[in-house]
This record gives structure tokens, C-alpha cells and sequence, in this order.
């Protein structure tokens, strides 16, 4: 019970921070949904651990409610790296982009 | 017929006013672009009296072949050469490499250091016969490309193919890059062999991986 409400704090600090960076409009709209439910989900699944694990169990998992939330999380983890890893080669191509031009103008 | 010559550089002061020197005569225009050294290789370039590029921000041998390129198409020339900053290609080897272009049996020439074996034997055994033979497969299996030498950066485009070959990579992976666009449009290729001198052995076994995997982001990326 401990854990559950630590872990929830945890969640509603993400919250305020969140909606505290929309309304400075430091995150585009698209990222706040995606943020937004990302958390809500994530208390929702603490908040019904029990019945996660019940789920977990008729699925044939032999691990507990909480340890397929971090499996998953982690597979999670993995793919916004990926993501993130595209998006900064992408970036680098812009950069050399704009270096080249301006060699180019010179 | 005009002939250009691309030296992309990053801090080669020590080399580059004498590499310069012994390409000038054997092209029409010399261009080097100095990709941010943090020493005086843009200013002893300058001094030759060539045209120089700079770029403000280090993006790599890749990026800076192709900034030079760029330059070539744009001052029309018919032949643009790809040359090394660190004195290790033999000018002289332009000629060889240029040679069929000239006389229209290719689109794209590259320089080859397996043709003749007395001309790779200076290389690391490790690296003659496990890293080239291993990039050879990977060139073969992936691109379907059969060169002797699958990183070579000695090679001698015609206008035309320079135009189409649009290589993204800016880091070492654009001789990989330049061969797969080469194939992709069936442009026609030859290999000549060249000479080098080793000052030192260019890519580890890391670098490989590294190639690859900017390779696969690439395709993830276009």
C-alpha cells in the first residue's frame, strides 16, 4: 500500500509538471497527450494492481501484476530511445544542411 | 574539359599545403573544404591560392565531399575528382583515375588498392584479410556490389553521375552510401588501381560496426 501511494505521489508531481509545462507552452500539444495518457494509464494500472494481477495469472504469466508493468516499461523505454535516436539523426542531416549552405554562400 | 578536385580536410596543416601542391597542376581547379579544424589548415589553404571552403561546425569527411561536390556542379565541371588531405593518395593516380572518364567508358572510377597486391602490402594483415574481405561480404550480401576495395576514397565521377548519386551520410559511411547509389542507377563503374602511402590505417573494426549502424538508420530515417 506504501509502494502504491509512493509510486502514485510520484505520478501527480509528473502531472503538475506537465500541465505546468503546457500552460508555459513549453510542449507541443501532440506531446501533452501523449505524456498525459502515458501517466494516467500508469496510475490506473498501480491503482488496480490487484486486479492486474489476476489478469496476469489467467494470461499463464508466472510474474506478479507489477513485474509485467516493468517489463513493460522497460520495452517502452527501449523503443523512445530508438525514437529519439531517429529523431537526432534527423536533426544532425538539418545541421549539415545549414553548415553546407553556408559554405556554399561564402 | 573541366576537372575539379575536392580535398575535404580536418586538421591536416601538417599536409595540406603539399598535397595541394601536387594536385594543382593536374586539375583545373583545386577545392578544399576545412571541416572546423581547430588548427590552420583553412588559412595555409587560402594562402595557395585555391578556392576554400569552411564549415562552421565539424560534420564529417562525408558531409564535406559532398559540400565540395555541390561546389563542382555548380562551377560546371565535367570531371570531379575525390581526393585525400592526409598525403596518402599519389596525385599522379588522378590521371590513372581519370583516364576513363575521359575516354567514355565510365560514369564513376574508383581507386582499388587490391588490384595490384604489391600496393596493399604495407596494409595490417588484420585489416587485408579480415575487415576488407568482411566489408566486401557485407557490400555483396546488402548492395549486391562486387569491388575489389569497398572503402575506397579515391574515386572520379562525371558531372552527370555526381548529380544523381545523392549520399546522406556524413561520416564514413558515404563510401558505403555512394557504392549502393552507384548500383541503384545503374550508373557505369570502374576500378583502376591506385598506390598509397600509409601514414596511418583509417578504420577499426569499431568504425565498422559504426558504419554499419549508420547505415540502418538511414534506411529507417528516408
Amino acid at each position: 500500500m506504501f509502494q502504491q501511494t509512493l509510486a502514485l505521489i510520484v505520478i501527480v508531481f509528473f502531472l503538475a509538471r506537465l500541465f505546468w509545462q503546457k500552460q508555459k507552452k513549453q510542449i507541443a500539444i501532440a506531446e501533452f497527450i501523449f505524456w498525459l495518457f502515458f501517466w494516467l494509464i500508469s496510475a490506473g494500472a498501480i491503482i488496480s494492481l490487484k486486479w492486474l494481477d489476476k489478469i496476469v495469472a489467467s494470461l499463464g504469466f508466472t510474474a506478479s501484476g507489477i513485474n509485467i508493468l516493468l517489463y513493460l516499461s522497460v520495452a517502452v523505454l527501449f523503443y523512445l530511445i530508438f525514437r529519439l535516436r531517429l529523431k537526432l539523426s534527423k536533426i544532425e542531416r538539418d545541421i549539415t544542411k545549414l553548415v553546407r549552405h553556408i559554405a556554399l554562400k561564402k | 574539359m573541366k576537372i575539379i578536385c575536392i580535398i575535404p580536410a580536418y586538421n591536416e596543416a601538417e599536409n595540406i599545403v603539399a598535397v595541394i601542391n601536387s594536385v594543382k597542376s593536374l586539375v583545373d581547379e583545386v577545392v578544399v573544404i576545412d571541416d572546423c579544424s581547430s588548427d590552420d589548415t583553412y588559412f595555409l589553404a587560402k594562402q595557395q591560392k585555391i578556392t576554400a571552403l569552411k564549415h562552421i561546425i565539424n560534420r564529417g569527411q562525408g558531409a564535406a565531399l559532398k559540400t565540395g561536390t555541390e561546389y563542382a556542379i555548380r562551377e560546371n565541371a565535367d570531371i570531379i575528382v575525390h581526393f585525400d588531405a592526409d598525403g596518402q593518395f599519389l596525385a599522379i593516380d588522378i590521371k590513372t583515375i581519370i583516364a576513363p572518364l575521359i575516354n567514355n567508358q565510365a560514369d564513376i572510377v574508383f581507386g582499388s588498392r587490391f588490384i595490384n597486391k604489391q600496393d596493399n602490402i604495407a596494409m595490417p594483415v588484420m585489416k587485408r584479410r579480415v575487415l576488407m574481405p568482411l566489408a566486401r561480404l557485407v557490400n555483396k550480401l546488402f548492395f549486391n556490389i562486387n569491388l575489389t576495395d569497398p572503402q575506397s576514397g579515391f574515386r572520379a565521377m562525371t558531372k552527370l553521375a555526381a548529380k544523381k548519386i545523392d549520399w546522406h551520410q556524413d561520416r564514413m559511411a558515404h563510401c558505403s552510401e555512394i557504392l549502393y547509389q552507384v548500383v541503384k542507377y545503374n550508373l557505369k563503374i570502374k576500378e583502376v588501381p591506385i598506390k598509397i602511402i600509409y601514414n596511418n590505417f583509417g578504420q577499426r573494426f569499431s568504425g565498422g560496426v559504426r558504419i554499419l549502424i549508420d547505415l540502418f538508420l538511414a534506411k529507417l530515417i528516408s
